[in-house]
């Protein structure tokens, strides 16, 4: 194992190394050698057996007197646990999560959750989770509110009207009103697109918008053989919305926004 | 047949990249996943940062002026670009209005430069998964 040529520095500097945690996977998952994680160099990933054998912890051994969290860290955390998703179910952690030692993997992560581990793993067998982004054109999606909102209409004819330094407050309220309505425009497009891919999807969830053109932002939780429907129907909706927006899907990945904390239930 | 869509180039496909934009990284193992209480937190190097960077979509001010903007150089008589009145416009106006569309601007663009300019040192992002787990009874 790769891991041992560091066996003596650990002797040194215990307190100065963790354990970096990425997910937890079932017992009889097997990690292929070339796997690497956090860190720079990048870290070997090993696999960390609970006592009885049947959940094991994805890690890395970490030194503590570096942060983390560079660019290529956060790719490597999620790469490592959406190419695992792929294969076996996987229950990603939040990025940062580090143990302080081998033992305590075992002991404190791994059989102290050992249940819930293997519940919740066994409930994400054979499904996959894929996060679906709209995003409205901006002159489209402006064209549409101003072919329904007569007030905004007739607003920005009156700032185009008047001179720059008299229509500030006016232009205030005219993009107010355009923000409302796109509000209005993506919660009305996300449920629309939720209940269009119910179908196919086990789970969804409602992601917060992170532009202020998005039309949709959703995770859903699909099973492995209703991939191929998912795309089908989001080609879909990216070919009727042409004109107003774009589509965006991203996965297969590891089912992060459908893990909660080992002893809430899922929702 | 390209699946990158420009805004505002009528393709009608469904853009299915092989990677996320770090953005898209940012927001999903950054706020999603499980957390477990008890566990040693290492010290994250510029997280903050792009937290914040993902985060700057709470609608405000320079949210409405930057739509007023955008609706006052719509063409409602036809569906093309900017004219050039528009960009005459653009070159004429000035003062405060647009101060405050720059300032709020610049703060997302510089913040996004600043984290595509890391990138391009080393750019390893969307990396292809090499590495398989297989299951044992598989």
């Amino acid at each position: 194992m790769a891991a041992q040529s560091t066996t003596s520095n650990r002797a040194n500097a215990d307190a100065r190394h963790g354990w970096y945690v990425y997910g937890v996977v079932d017992g009889d998952v097997e990690l292929q050698e070339d796997a690497r994680g956090v860190g720079d160099p990048p870290a070997p990933v090993e696999l960390v057996r609970s006592g009885s054998g049947d959940v094991a912890a994805l890690v890395s051994e970490i030194g503590l007197d570096r942060p983390v969290g560079r660019p290529e860290d956060l790719y490597a955390h999620q790469v490592l646990l959406d190419a695992v998703a792929v294969d076996a179910p996987v229950l990603p952690l939040r990025f940062g999560a580090v143990v302080g030692s081998r033992d305590a993997v075992v002991s404190e992560l791994l059989d102290e959750n050992e249940r819930e581990f293997v519940s919740a793993l066994r409930e994400l067998d054979c499904e996959l989770q894929y996060v679906v982004r709209a995003r409205y054109r901006e002159d489209a999606i402006l064209r549409e509110v101003l072919r329904d909102n007569p007030t905004a209409a007739s607003l920005r004819e009156k700032v185009r009207a008047e001179p720059a330094e008299v229509a500030g407050d006016l232009q205030l309220r005219l993009g107010e009103i355009i923000n409302i309505e796109i509000e209005a425009r993506r919660s009305q497009d996300t449920q629309w697109l939720a209940d269009l891919l119910s179908p196919v999807t086990m789970e969804s969830s409602v992601r917060p918008p992170t532009n202020e053109l998005d039309a949709a932002h959703l995770a859903v939780l699909v099973k492995t053989d209703r991939t191929a429907d998912l795309e089908e129907i989001l080609h879909g909706v990216a070919q009727e919305w042409s004109d107003r927006a774009t589509v965006r899907l991203l996965g297969p990945m590891a089912p992060y926004d459908f893990v909660v904390a080992a002893d809430e239930p899922r929702s | 047949m390209t699946t990158t869509v420009q805004p505002g180039a009528g393709g009608a496909a469904l853009d299915r990249p092989a990677g996320s934009q770090l953005a898209e990284v940012v927001d999903t193992i950054l706020d999603k996943g499980l957390v477990i209480d008890a566990f040693v937190r290492v010290s994250l190097v510029g997280i903050e940062v792009l937290t914040i960077d993902a985060r700057v979509v709470v609608a405000g001010v320079d949210t409405y002026l930057r739509f007023a903007e955008a609706v006052g150089r719509l063409d409602l008589s036809n569906t093309g670009g900017k004219g050039l009145p528009d960009l005459l416009n653009d070159v004429q106006e000035g003062g405060a209005k647009h101060k405050v569309k720059g300032a709020a601007r610049g703060a997302i663009e510089a913040a996004g430069e600043s984290v595509r300019g890391f990138l391009d040192d080393s750019d390893k992002r969307p990396r292809k998964p090499s590495r398989r787990p297989e299951r044992g009874e598989d």
